[in-house]
């Protein structure tokens, strides 16, 4: 067996699968309410259930999105010049024999995907609670309405991207989710400054 | 069959709030308990356990002493309504064949997303954070029975019959046009009178708050289109330019 | 009701003064809409901006308790301008009659008229009456000029009701009364008719009887009586009460308007002698002529084979009053307070709260032994004992509930003010261990009959003689379940033998033996027929060989378009719907206004029961006979009157023959603007004066300490002491508190903020009510000062809802007086004081 580094603490995957999870039945049963379908609602038991599942997911969904801070932030909000040729190419997607930049723990996509998840994950969240708690408050709930399905499209976008290129896309990623570890290989060549800074590191 | 109204003619109407007990009857909905707040008008608001309500209102007059108009608010059974489009619970709101916006309690999850919908501002709760608001007794009409308000109205104030006909007779009698006649693809409660809707403490012109236009229309098309191109790109992108692979590995 | 319901639809212009239909009779909008659909004009005449006056054309204001004022001015203008409907007025009333020399009016007499007796507070009426002729007839002067006639009389009396005069009594601006005054005075022409709706607005007042007069005579001046569209019409307050009265509910009379026999009427020849009148006009149907057949029928009815002719028809058995004695409410609680009763019947009733100056009654039951009370619920009169300001140790009165069952828990029929019987069903079973009063008073008639069986007692013949055969009697005699119907039947009355007419010849038999009569023109006086009220002989029916129970008959047609549905249910007299509608045509026949054609006579249409051209059509008419122009059968209209003319010159009454003006009990004025020295009407009885009498029955008129005017009334939502109504949820939460309406300028005076919990108060007593502070009342001009009005609801009671939340009566401010025909207690105006609480 090759060399392996680790990339993700037991704890982040755990949050990981939490918030995949979360986000994916919240975004079902959301799908559910938006189109009034009755073939999801009977998924979650009815209407009714439905709604209390997607609201106390809500919290699951919250809570994990918070921890993922403390997992990604950091990484998603370090950009230097690479990230500028990284978008230039496209991250390389573009092609079949890619010419990527170097990249760190997270390449420039994963970064701007992770930021406009927090961004949009706490509008949808704010708005949704605003919904669940405040009846009521007419313009409140105007907004919030607004806002958590803005943000619902733009997770629906942004969601299902982020899957394809975490699996099918790039075979041997989606192992971090299961083991927390990548090949050394793998990464030095996916993430060199990641594993150059490990090696400062040791 | 074709769509119904009820045709609310305050000029007729005395204030006697009969179809206000009627509906409490029919609809077997508990009594409020209640102050009297210095006005004949009471409950002061519609609350759920009070679908259809009898304003009374004083305006100033040059002949009188006062004019004193009473009105009957309630649903409006709107042809393009705003409590069905927010609505996130299949079947909780629904029309019937004659236009009623009715609702199922068992399918309404309580969300309140209605009320904010409602030009009108007339969804309530009950004690289960259910819906209540007037269904034009969804039940008796389905039955070839009018509505209890109008069945219970001693003057002809509140009637009900086809949407068309209603419009055609008032026409008759000298109403050009019927308040909610135009508005919301028709209203399914329309007003007769000359004065301004503003006098009867009606919206001008009610309209559906236009975020939740703009995201009937728009959002919701992205939100399936969106996910749609997604999963198609990717497809695509899988085909044609296939996984990033590692290159030794090949 | 002269008319019914429906008809106020065929009005030109209705008239609203002295009652709110649109709070207190919702469904009477129904038909005021319709007629105003039609282009007639509504009028309300009231103190308050009513729901009424929300929908009126014209809204006139106008201080309480002087609405004889309001309505002399406009027999006034209706004179002065000529716009009085001659022929009728010449032909169908008594205007042409003259009247003696002596008699003399409140112009002449400083407020009275002739013959009055300050000691006893009465008039001998000698002079009330006409000058006659050799025939025995009232002179007459058809062209209305003489100075004596009733006419010229009219107009003198009511020329001191000038136009400046009326506005500043009644606190009316000018323009608004001739603005009424011309729109009502319009239906004096033949094709246009107006109606007048009243309710207790007019009968509430020491001058009650004389408010309706007045309307009357504007009626009658302008020919609205016995039209379609128009007559006086009472708005009865209890949906029965027409019922009540029809009968004889009531201490003065019997049922059908029988009056009840007084001690110095020892026999039934008596009896009949003083109560049947005679007329010398041989045009009138003199109608009362047929007071024997009527008595003596319910005589039979009420005591069957028992009474014969040797026994006088048992009318010994008859309770007596004693010569003089009025019985009445006001007087009843006045001898119950001063000790006279041992036991009392609160029979479906509260007087604790719906009498007039309750505190005195609240105190009276005190006084009692006993007490039963039959009602739904327990009232604030069966827990009187332990009322505000009661100590129960010190009341000693026993107190028995008997549960009675709903008016849906049993069946029946009711009356209705359009004088329409209407039989209704039972819709659910009694509640609980109630019953229905009928098997209350079979329970209670079979006790109180063997009590006498067992040990006698002074007189128990009429308890022990009286017909009971009102269904199947188990071995003790004793009716099992009694069977409405069969009451029904006994009020029709039936043919005791085989009935002949014997005016022809052959005598031709008119029923037989066993049969229902099928109409009161068939009873007799010599014993052959029972009836127990004529009025209601033909209700239910033989009819061809078949028992028609004709008060549940539900057709819908309508044949004239008039609204008179003569299949729907039944209407006394005969089926009648429009009385005195004989004079809607002119002496030949002739409908005055075609287009509302109640009655027509067609002079070649044969009739079955004459077999002789010359019938009737529409209505059933007031009698059969040919109208006035025919010379030999010719009758006149006004069939209730011996002289079969309207009476303009009303001398039957207490307190003139002619309505005068005078201020109420308590009113914020020092001096009547009519008359000097008569402040109040001076025939009613004074329970409380300066000499003496009841300091509960205080009074203080013009009196700083009480500077407002006040009216109780009532609301949609409930109904009486609201005692049925209060105890329903719904409505309580429409009107869940007592409360008083004041206008914007005194609430300003007072600091008093809508929604305030404020103090009335009068002499006798005062409650808490909430304010509603309000562009609805105004204050008025009256005599160059401001007068403020308010007014307050009746329907709330300490006892329910239990938290106290609703206040209690409104009566507990109203004096002790009443009409002096009526005795209907003056709950329309009085003075109080506002005070935040
Ligand atoms: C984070 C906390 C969240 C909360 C508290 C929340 C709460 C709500 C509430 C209260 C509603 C209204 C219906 C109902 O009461 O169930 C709602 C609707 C919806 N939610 Fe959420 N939500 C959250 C997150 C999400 C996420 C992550 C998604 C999808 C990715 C989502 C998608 C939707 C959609 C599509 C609707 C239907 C919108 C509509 O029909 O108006 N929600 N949410
Ligand atoms: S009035 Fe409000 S509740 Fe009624 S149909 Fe219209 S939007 Fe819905
Ligand atoms: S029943 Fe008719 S008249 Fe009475 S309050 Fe209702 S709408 Fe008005």
């Amino acid at each position: 067996m090759a060399e392996m580094v680790r990339k993700a603490s037991a704890f982040e995957i755990f949050n990981h699968w939490v918030l995949a999870i979360s986000c994916l039945l919240l975004a079902l049963s959301g799908y559910g309410f938006l189109f009034k379908l009755e073939g999801i609602t009977a998924l979650f038991g009815g209407a009714n259930a439905m709604k209390d599942i997607h609201n106390y997911l809500g919290i699951v969904f919250t809570l994990s999105l918070f921890l993922s801070i403390f997992n990604w932030l950091k990484d998603a909000l370090s950009f230097d010049s690479d990230d500028i040729k990284w978008i230039a190419c496209a991250g390389g997607y573009l092609s079949k024999h890619p010419k990527v930049p170097p990249m760190g723990k997270l390449n420039t996509g994963q970064k701007l995907y992770y930021l406009a998840l927090l961004a949009f994950g706490i509008a949808i969240a704010i708005s949704g609670f605003v919904i669940w708690l405040m009846p009521g408050q007419r313009n409140y709930i105007i907004l919030s309405h607004l806002v958590h399905n803005i943000s619902f499209v733009v997770l629906m976008i942004a969601v299902p991207v982020h899957i394809y290129l975490a699996t099918i896309a790039n075979p041997g990623t989606f192992r971090i989710m299961v083991y927390g570890t990548v090949p050394y290989k793998w990464a030095a060549k996916r993430h060199p400054k990641w594993i150059q800074e490990l090696s400062h590191g040791k | 069959m074709g769509r119904k109204a009820l045709l609310i003619s305050p000029e007729l109407c005395i204030g006697c709030r009969a179809c206000q007990v009627a509906c409490k009857s029919w609809q077997q909905l508990p009594a409020d308990k209640t102050k009297n707040t210095g006005s004949y008008e009471n409950p002061g608001d519609l609350t759920p356990n009070l679908y259809n309500k009898i304003r009374f209102v004083e305006v100033p007059s040059q002949e009188n002493p006062v004019r004193w108009l009473f009105v009957s608010q309630r649903c409006m059974h709107c042809d393009d309504a705003g409590c069905m489009k927010i609505c996130p619970a299949p079947g909780a709101l629904y029309k019937t064949k004659e236009g009623i916006v009715a609702f199922n309690k068992d399918k309404c999850i309580g969300c309140k997303l209605c009320v904010a919908g409602c030009p009108f501002d007339v969804p309530r709760y009950d004690e289960k954070g259910k819906i209540s608001k007037c269904n034009l007794c969804e039940d008796r009409v389905a039955e070839n029975m009018i509505p209890a308000c109008a069945k219970t109205c001693p003057t002809g104030s509140i009637k009900y019959g086809d949407w068309d006909e209603m419009v055609a007779s008032s026409k008759k009698a000298g109403y050009e046009k019927l308040y909610g006649q135009m508005d919301l693809g028709g209203l399914g409660v329309l007003y007769a009178f000359k004065d301004t809707p503003k006098l009867y403490g009606l919206n001008e012109r009610p309209q559906i708050p236009e975020s939740i236009v703009f995201w009937h229309n728009v959002l919701k098309p992205l939100a399936y289109i969106g996910l749609g191109g997604v999963v198609a790109a990717s497809a695509l992108h899988y085909l044609l330019i296939g996984p990033h692979k590692e290159e030794e590995e090949v | 009701m002269t008319n019914h319901w429906i008809d106020v639809k065929n009005a030109d212009v209705i008239l609203v003064m002295g009652g709110n239909p649109a709070s207190n009779h919702p469904i009477s909008m129904k038909w005021i809409m319709k007629a105003r659909e039609k282009g007639a004009k509504l009028i309300v005449v009231d103190p308050r901006f009513t729901q009424t006056a929300a929908k009126a054309d014209i809204y006139a204001q106008i201080r309480s308790g002087t609405d004889i004022a309001f309505l002399g001015g406009m027999i006034k203008y209706i004179i002065d301008n000529n716009l009085y409907f001659k022929e009728y007025v010449i032909n169908y009333t008594d205007a042409p009659f003259i009247v003696k020399e002596d008699f003399k009016m409140p112009g002449e007499l400083d407020g009275l008229y002739s013959g009055y007796d300050e000691k006893t507070r009465k008039y001998d009426k000698a002079t009330w009456s006409f000058q006659m002729d050799e025939n025995g007839l009232p002179k007459r002067d058809n062209s209305l000029k003489d100075p004596r006639s009733v006419f010229q009389l009219l107009k003198k009396h009511y020329s001191r009701y000038t136009i400046d005069k009326v506005s500043e009594v009644t606190g009316t601006p000018k323009e608004k009364l001739l603005q009424v005054y011309k729109t009502y005075a319009s239906t004096g022409k033949p094709n246009r008719v107006g109606t007048e709706l009243y309710a207790m607005g007019w009968t509430q007042h020491t001058v009650g009887t004389q408010n309706i007069r007045a309307m009357s005579i504007i009626q009658l001046l302008l020919g609205n009586i016995g039209m379609a569209g128009g007559g006086i019409n009472a708005l009865r307050g209890e949906s029965n009460v027409q019922g009540a009265t029809d009968y004889g509910v009531l201490f003065h009379i019997l049922t059908g308007y029988n009056p009840t026999p007084s001690a110095s009427l020892v026999d039934l020849k008596s009896y009949i002698e003083k109560f049947t009148p005679k007329t010398k006009e041989t045009r009138s149907v003199n109608w009362w002529s047929n007071r024997p057949k009527y008595i003596t029928s319910y005589l039979k009815a009420i005591y069957g084979s028992k009474a014969t002719e040797e026994n006088d028809y048992c009318y010994s058995y008859l309770p007596k009053l004693d010569d003089g004695m009025n019985a009445s409410w006001l007087n009843l609680f006045d001898n119950m307070y001063k000790g006279k009763f041992e036991g009392f019947f609160a029979w479906g009733q509260n007087p604790a709260c719906s009498s007039a100056n309750a505190n005195k009654v609240r105190k009276a039951l005190a006084k009692l032994k006993w007490m039963v009370n039959v009602n739904l619920w327990e009232n604030e009169t069966s827990t009187f004992w332990k009322g505000p300001e009661m100590n129960p140790k010190d009341i000693e009165t026993e107190v028995f509930m008997l549960p009675c069952s709903a008016s849906m828990e049993k069946e029946g029929s009711i009356s209705n003010s359009g004088r329409l019987a209407q039989w209704r069903y039972k819709a659910v079973e009694p509640y609980g261990q109630s019953l229905p009063d009928a098997e209350i008073m079979n329970e209670l008639y079979y006790r109180v009959k063997r009590l006498y069986q067992k040990e006698g007692g002074k007189f128990p013949d009429p308890i022990i003689n009286l017909t009971w055969d009102y269904g199947e009697k188990d071995k003790d005699g004793k009716v099992k379940h009694l069977d409405i119907h069969a009451v029904a039947k006994e009020i029709n009355g039936y043919y005791l033998e085989d009935v002949y007419d014997k005016k022809v010849d052959p005598p031709k038999l008119i029923g037989k033996k066993g049969e229902l009569i099928n109409g009161f023109p068939n009873l007799q006086a010599d014993g052959t027929t029972s009836c127990g009220n004529w009025l209601y002989c033909g209700s239910y029916a033989h009819v061809d060989g078949k028992i028609v129970n004709k008060m549940a008959k539900r057709g819908k047609d309508d044949p004239t378009g008039l609204g008179l549905f003569p299949n729907w249910a039944w209407s006394w007299p005969l089926n009648r719907r429009v009385i005195y509608n004989r004079a809607s045509v002119d002496p030949k026949g002739n409908p005055w206004d075609p287009n509302r054609a109640i009655i027509k006579w067609n002079p070649t249409k044969i009739n079955p029961a004459t077999n002789k051209p010359g019938m009737w059509e529409g209505d059933i008419p007031d009698g059969p006979a040919p109208p006035l122009a025919d010379e030999k059968a010719g009758k006149l209209p006004f069939i209730m009157k011996p002289l079969g003319v309207a009476s303009l010159f009303g001398a039957g009454l207490a307190d003139g023959p002619f309505p005068e003006h005078y201020e109420p009990l308590e009113c914020p004025l020092q001096e009547n603007p009519f008359s000097k020295k008569q402040r109040i009407n001076p025939t009613i009885k004074l329970f409380y004066s300066k000499e003496g009498g009841l300091q509960e029955d205080i009074f203080l008129s013009c009196d700083v300490r009480f500077p407002y005017v006040c009216s109780t009334y009532r609301v949609t939502e409930h109904w009486q002491t609201g005692v049925m109504t209060r105890h329903t949820p719904w409505l309580l939460e429409l009107q869940p508190q007592l409360f008083v309406e004041i206008s914007k300028e005194l609430a300003a005076e007072k600091n008093i903020k809508t929604g305030d919990k404020v103090i009335v108060s009068s002499a006798r007593g005062k409650v808490w009510a909430i304010a509603n502070v309000t562009d609805r009342l105004k204050p008025f001009k009256v005599m160059n000062s401001t007068i403020h009005q308010v007014g307050l609801p009746y329907h709330y009671g300490w006892k329910f809802p239990v938290d106290g939340s609703g206040g209690d009566t409104a009566n507990l401010l109203t004096p002790t007086v009443g009409d002096p025909n009526t005795m209907i207690p003056e709950s329309k105006a009085f003075m109080v004081n506002i005070e935040k609480a």
